[in-house]
């Protein structure tokens, strides 16, 4: 039974924490600064990010987390998203931590999780491209990896990555220190940093290797799938705001352009994706906590597929219907919508997200 | 990709076509346009100066002015192969919107001045029409010109002019009757950019390149002889201009180019076969070719003397349909590929300008009168519902 039950008090007060933040440190101009700062840097609020528990949301109480569930850290990131903040949060907060809180024992799972947790070690999952493992071999008591995995957002920052690997048809994850690899830092088009991460034959002790790891990894992709699709439900939201706010703003002809029928039509169109949106997302979260992992999947999948399409149809009309001002970098718009690109992008798009749907039982 | 004009007179066109630009085209130019990165003034101007020398710069122009003599078939052709070449489309400022303006309604003086400028790229115009408060309500225009000793003062601000840094003139449209009707009281002027009180800002697009601007206009003199053809008259000159494309404006080149890239691009990577792929890029092909029947037939009955008006709005609305369908495959294509910035350590090629097109090619539908403006014009004057 999926439950759409609204929010709750700590998910409301976790959200109006985020807007705050947002408030306060992504007023457009400023993030522009940090666009243009210096790369390589530590996330510029990223102690903050930890003091307000955000790093540990999702993570289990006796993993050191605040153990909140997927549904109640969807509207936070949502806020997160929308506000186009550039640390990276969900590949830390909503994969790396909840994996590792699943895939370790409780005992290394809380030493490991105590630095991540806190701020002071910013540690990622590596997987190579479509989070296909990568190839690894066996050298005595040594794992020896090789390859290149082409795009890690927030590698530059990383300290440690766990590298989902592959030896000999056996899964498992291995912590390789990022000193080991030749990390190279770029932007992405919507101006957060990633890193494209060369293995070059980094050995590591097998000792170190977690196997029997694959529902842990099933698990952390699908919940940093919800974390992603809340961020593109918060975009496609506020677009949709920002969007319906010009029409009644902007006058040609004598008149706000919302008072011409086909804006209109486009404005319902434009709503009507919004809360398909929203729907998906909190039935994707609501899935998360349930027991049956093949459903778990199809609807993740499923709200994938929809929000991808909902974000794309969204992003072409909030261009179109803003005109010139739609395609400039001078408004949020342009930003949110390479935001939205970024997201829809990441994991291969609807085709991809089709792939999964079908393949879940 | 199939070809409609393939007779054998068509054939040996693009024959003649193809020698030229093996010849001509500079390898570096070729390359970039064939990877869909962004040109350079260079790169516009190296290509020019070929195509003047061998007279093909302005296909649309009569020859006592200085175009080849080419029929609208051949020009069709023409746009095509030099498309499928990978050589760079020229900005129409002058070669394609002020030009035959000036050949339609210019004094003899102004001909004699501009139009050999225009052709050899000696000059380079930009477009002063839109302004912040007038957009697609072009008439609405308030930038004014007020009556002085010989000529005008202009005053106003204009915005989203295209490669205006790289201008030295400006076509502008301009109040200069505030009492009539607001079509009636527009005038075009040719303004020097290097005036005083001329000045620009450039605004950065979302895929970061600056290639529009606003203008600022602060009491610039226009001498009489820069008013092109009569004053208040500036409004039926501005429809003209719009008129000189129509036939070309389905960009049936240009989707084909797209189309040819996109193909490549997903036979490089492996992903040609994979039958969702496939499907939608025959579904595209077709799409062109139902564009290019439209403008072929809508070209046989102007010829055989049936008067078409607004009905080429389709081929606005359809072409850049299709064109901006086409970035989007692109895009699916590309997956994560299209997210590193390009010239950067994440490129993976050949998706390096996926994102950007993308981006950039969103104003195909927004800009020369946004595809709901033409969707309206379709409505009212072809299908007659006002
Ligand atoms: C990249 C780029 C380059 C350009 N280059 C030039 C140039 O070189 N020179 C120049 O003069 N101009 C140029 N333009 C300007 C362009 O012509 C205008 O952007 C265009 O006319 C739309 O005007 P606007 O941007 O003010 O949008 P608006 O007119 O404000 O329209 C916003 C949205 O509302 C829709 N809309 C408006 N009216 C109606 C209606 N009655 N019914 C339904 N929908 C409506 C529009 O279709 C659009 O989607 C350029 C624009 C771009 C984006």
């Amino acid at each position: 039974m999926i439950d759409f039950k609204p929010a709750d008090e700590e998910t409301l007060l976790l959200k109006e924490t985020a807007e705050r933040f947002v408030a306060d440190h992504y007023e457009l101009a400023l993030r522009n600064v940090m666009l243009t700062a210096s790369a390589g840097r530590r996330p510029a609020r990223w102690a903050e990010m930890a003091d307000l528990g955000w790093l540990a949301a999702p993570v289990g109480e006796d993993a050191g987390g605040l153990g909140l569930t997927p549904k109640q850290v969807v509207p936070f990131l949502s806020v997160l998203g929308a506000g186009l903040v550039l640390e990276p949060i969900g590949p830390v907060a909503m994969h790396c931590a909840p994996t590792l809180a699943r895939a370790l024992s409780s005992t290394r799972a809380e030493a490991v999780l105590a630095s991540v947790l806190s701020g002071e070690s910013i540690e990622l999952i590596a997987a190579g491209p479509a989070g296909a493992p990568v190839k690894a071999g066996r050298e005595g008591d040594d794992i020896v990896l090789t390859g290149t995995i082409p795009l890690v957002i927030g590698g530059a920052q990383a300290s440690v990555f766990w590298i989902v690997a592959d030896c000999e048809g056996v899964p498992f994850l291995v912590p390789v220190p990022a000193e080991k690899v030749w990390v190279e830092e770029f932007p992405l088009i919507d101006g957060q940093s990633a890193a494209k991460v060369s293995l070059q034959g980094a050995r590591c002790s097998a000792a170190d290797a977690v196997t029997d790891c694959e529902e842990a990894l099933a698990y952390g992709n699908d919940l940093a799938m919800v974390g992603k699709l809340a961020e593109l439900t918060g975009l496609i939201d506020r677009l949709y705001r920002k969007t319906l706010d010009y029409m009644k703003l902007r006058e040609q002809f004598g008149r706000p352009l919302g008072r011409f029928q086909v804006v209109q039509h486009r404005m319902a169109d434009m709503f009507i994706k919004r809360e398909e949106a929203q729907s998906m997302v909190d039935m994707a979260a609501e899935a998360m906590t349930g027991e049956d992992v093949a459903l778990r999947s199809k609807l993740v999948a499923a709200a994938q597929v929809k929000i991808y399409d909902n974000a794309r149809a969204v992003l072409r009309d909030a261009v179109q219907l803003h005109g010139g001002m739609g395609v400039t970098d001078e408004l949020p718009v342009g930003h949110m919508v390479k935001r939205m690109l970024m997201l829809t992008q990441l994991d291969g798009g609807r085709q991809a997200a089709l792939g999964k749907f079908r393949k879940a039982a | 990709m199939t070809d409609l004009l393939n007779s054998a007179e068509d054939q040996a066109f693009r024959q003649e076509i193809r020698d030229f630009v093996s010849a001509e085209l500079h390898p570096e130019t070729r390359a970039k346009v064939s990877r869909g990165a962004p040109m350079t003034r260079d790169d516009f101007a190296r290509w020019q100066e070929s195509l003047h020398a061998k007279g093909w710069v302005a296909p649309a122009w009569p020859k006592e002015h200085g175009g080849p003599g080419w029929t609208a078939r051949e020009r069709i052709v023409a746009d095509e192969e030099l498309f499928r070449l990978h050589t760079p489309p020229l900005p129409g400022f002058g070669l394609k919107m002020i030009g035959p303006i000036l050949i339609q309604f210019g004094s003899p003086e102004q001909q004699q001045r501009f139009l050999p400028r225009i052709l050899s790229g000696e000059d380079w115009w930009c477009q002063g029409f839109s302004e912040p408060g007038a957009g697609s309500d072009l008439a609405s225009l308030k930038t004014k010109a007020e009556r002085t000793e010989g000529g005008w003062l202009v005053s106003g601000s204009k915005t989203w002019t295209t490669y205006a840094q790289y201008a030295n003139w400006i076509f502008c449209l301009v109040r200069t009757d505030p009492e009539v009707k607001k079509q009636e009281g527009i005038s075009m002027m040719l303004i020097d950019m290097s005036l005083p009180g001329v000045s620009r800002r450039p605004i950065r697009l979302m895929d970061g390149t600056e290639e529009v601007n606003e203008i600022f206009l602060d009491q610039v003199f226009v001498p009489d002889d820069l008013v092109v053809g009569e004053i208040n008259k500036g409004w039926t000159y501005a429809k003209a201009l719009l008129e000189h494309e129509r036939f070309g404006i389905g960009g049936i080149g240009r989707s084909k180019h797209l189309l040819q890239r996109v193909r490549e691009a997903a036979q490089s990577t492996g992903r040609a076969d994979d039958p969702e792929i496939a499907n939608a890029l025959d579904t595209l092909e077709i799409d062109v070719m139902a564009i290019e029947a439209t403008t072929l037939r809508l070209l046989a009955a102007v010829e055989a003397g049936v008067k078409i008006g607004a009905e080429t709005s389709l081929l606005k609305i359809r072409g850049t349909e299709i064109q901006q369908a086409l970035t989007e495959l692109m895009l699916d294509i590309a997956g994560p590929a299209a997210l590193p910035t390009r010239d950067s350590v994440g490129v993976q090629e050949p998706f390096e300008n996926a994102m950007y097109q993308f981006l950039n090619w969103r104003k195909l539908s927004i800009y020369g009168g946004s595809n709901e403006i033409q969707r309206s014009i379709l409505a009212t004057q072809v299908l007659g519902l006002k």
